[in-house]
């Protein structure tokens, strides 16, 4: 493998590799931002007990519904995202609409990393102490203005590294998603190898790009994170916390 | 019209039984303090009275309501303030948002109103001045005056205080202790578990001593104290007097 020739390749193939990035980056940050929404539903329902004084009805719609939030997060963590990627995409496009491969792949990620997310969420509500909810509770507060005003803002601000992270892993994991052609950064060095037939070099430029985009993404959120521990030194965080937080996530699961 | 009338209540957690045949009733103005040893419901109770937790049996009528029949149990919580020996402050939000995010939410108030009404009831606690400060920076006596402020920003008509100062060191116990007093004199209706017995015999207008599940003696400080009809609360306050020394 020669470095020359990387370069080469790098310059030579810059428009379709900026595609690539754009592409991917565009994936990576809509597919975590509307997982994060989704994870904030999801883990939210799933994190609120029902009042003692609920009715018997709420009780088991509840019930229900945690069976069913369940089932929507151990189907998509437990599948590989390309897999979910070909089958929702030709399962919609041949049964409901012909959709865009690249509505598709957003949709894609997003449910997929909903489902990390609202793991994240759940364990960020839970691990904060429930004196506070009953406090907000017993000022008439309702569970879901404790919840949206109280519990929520310090659940994100604790589990903000995982989430983070979840950034990180759908910039790096999007690549499976060439496998509906759509133009990330993988798909392109697909077709930039097999018109070079130097493949080494080529993915070498890739792997790099990706380290560029993980580690310049790396230092923003490190910096963020900092940025808001400075503004406000309130939140003690606690070492149980923080791992049962990572365990939740995709990177913890790997490691 | 009594403002808590509490009638044969009974509570249990699974096989325990830890309030058992309850009767006892609070007038208006009324400060009562609540002893008895851990274990015997006095918490229990009170969050039977906030609807934090509900009973198996009896009835409980706070403020002309039969708690089992509220439709609004939210509108019913804001009138019955409740103070925890935890405090409770919430973490993410500074003293004086810590006694907005309520009356706002709530009350809907507006943020001016809200602030001028928290900042009363801060001035009152002796807190004002650390309006901006976070929950995180403040010493547990702090954090309790706070948490006696935010309930107060709700126009409670009672209050109810879960061992307020039990968590903390001896010697911020009377910085709350003062504020509480303060309240009595002012009439507010009051519920005070408390293991603070020379505060209790001061403050109270009656006492309620809870043993096992049951109310063993009620009567005037003076009575309880002094003369206990029962050996089992003379048992208990020469303990806990002799600690106090
Ligand atoms: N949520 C609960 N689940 C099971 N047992 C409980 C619960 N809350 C209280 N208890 C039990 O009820 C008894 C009375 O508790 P509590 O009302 O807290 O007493 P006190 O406040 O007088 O110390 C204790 O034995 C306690 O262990
Ligand atoms: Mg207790």
């Amino acid at each position: 493998m020669s470095f020359q020739k990387c370069l080469e390749i790098l310059v030579c193939y810059l428009p379709s590799f900026l595609l690539g990035i754009r592409t991917t980056l565009l994936v990576a940050f809509s597919g975590t931002l509307f997982g994060l929404l989704i994870g904030l539903i999801v883990g939210g329902i799933r994190a609120i007990r029902p009042d003692r004084t609920a009715s018997r009805g709420k009780r088991r719609m509840k019930k229900i519904l945690d069976i069913l939030l369940r089932i929507y997060i151990e189907v998509f963590r437990g599948t590989p995202m390309m897999v979910q990627a070909v089958f929702i995409y030709y399962l919609v496009y041949s049964n409901i609409v012909r959709w865009d491969k690249m509505t598709a792949a957003i949709f894609v990620i997003s449910i997929n990393t909903g489902a990390y997310m609202a793991e994240i969420v759940r364990s960020g509500i839970q691990a904060i102490d429930k004196g506070q909810n009953e406090a907000a509770r017993s000022l008439g507060m309702s569970s879901f203005q404790t919840m949206e005003s109280v519990i929520l803002p310090q659940a994100i601000r604790n589990a903000f590294p995982a989430i983070g992270n979840e950034l990180i892993v759908n910039i790096k994991d999007s690549s499976v998603l060439m496998i509906i052609s759509i133009t990330e950064l993988m798909f392109q060095s697909n077709s930039i190898a097999g018109t070079t037939y130097r493949f080494t070099e080529t993915y070498f430029v890739t792997a790099m790009i990706y380290l560029f985009l993980t580690g310049t993404s790396s230092i923003v959120l490190g910096w963020i994170e900092r940025k808001m521990n400075h503004t406000r030194t309130s939140i003690p965080q606690s070492d149980t916390t923080f791992s049962s937080i990572s365990l939740a996530s995709k990177g913890g699961e790997d490691s | 019209m009594s403002m808590i009338e509490i009638r044969n209540v009974r509570k249990g957690f699974g096989a325990l039984n830890v309030l058992d045949d309850i009767s006892f009733t609070v007038e208006k103005g009324e400060t009562v303090c609540l002893i008895g040893a851990s274990g015997s419901g006095k918490s229990t109770l009170l969050r039977c009275i906030n609807l934090l937790e509900e009973v198996d049996g009896g009835t409980i009528r706070v403020l002309d309501q039969d708690l089992s029949e509220l439709t609004d149990v939210n509108a019913y919580r804001r009138r019955v303030g409740m103070v925890f020996q935890q405090f409770n402050l919430f973490e993410n939000r500074n003293v004086l948002e810590n006694c907005t995010v309520a009356q706002r939410k709530v009350l809907k108030r507006d943020r001016k109103e809200a602030e001028e009404i928290a900042l009363i009831q801060l001035e009152k606690v002796g807190m004002a001045g650390f309006r901006n400060a976070y929950p995180s920076t403040l010493s547990g006596g702090q954090k309790q005056r706070v948490a006696i402020a935010r309930a107060l920003c709700m126009d409670p008509e009672i209050l109810l205080f879960d061992e307020p100062t039990s968590a903390l060191d001896p010697e911020m116990v009377g910085e709350v202790l003062n504020v509480i007093r303060e309240l009595s004199n002012e009439d507010m209706t009051m519920v005070i578990v408390t293991h603070e017995m020379n505060f209790a015999r001061d403050v109270a207008d009656r006492i309620v001593f809870m043993d096992r599940g049951i109310i063993l003696e009620e009567g005037s400080p003076k009575q309880i104290f002094d003369h206990p009809k029962n050996e089992r609360t003379a048992q208990f306050l020469s303990r806990v007097l002799d600690r106090d020394i």
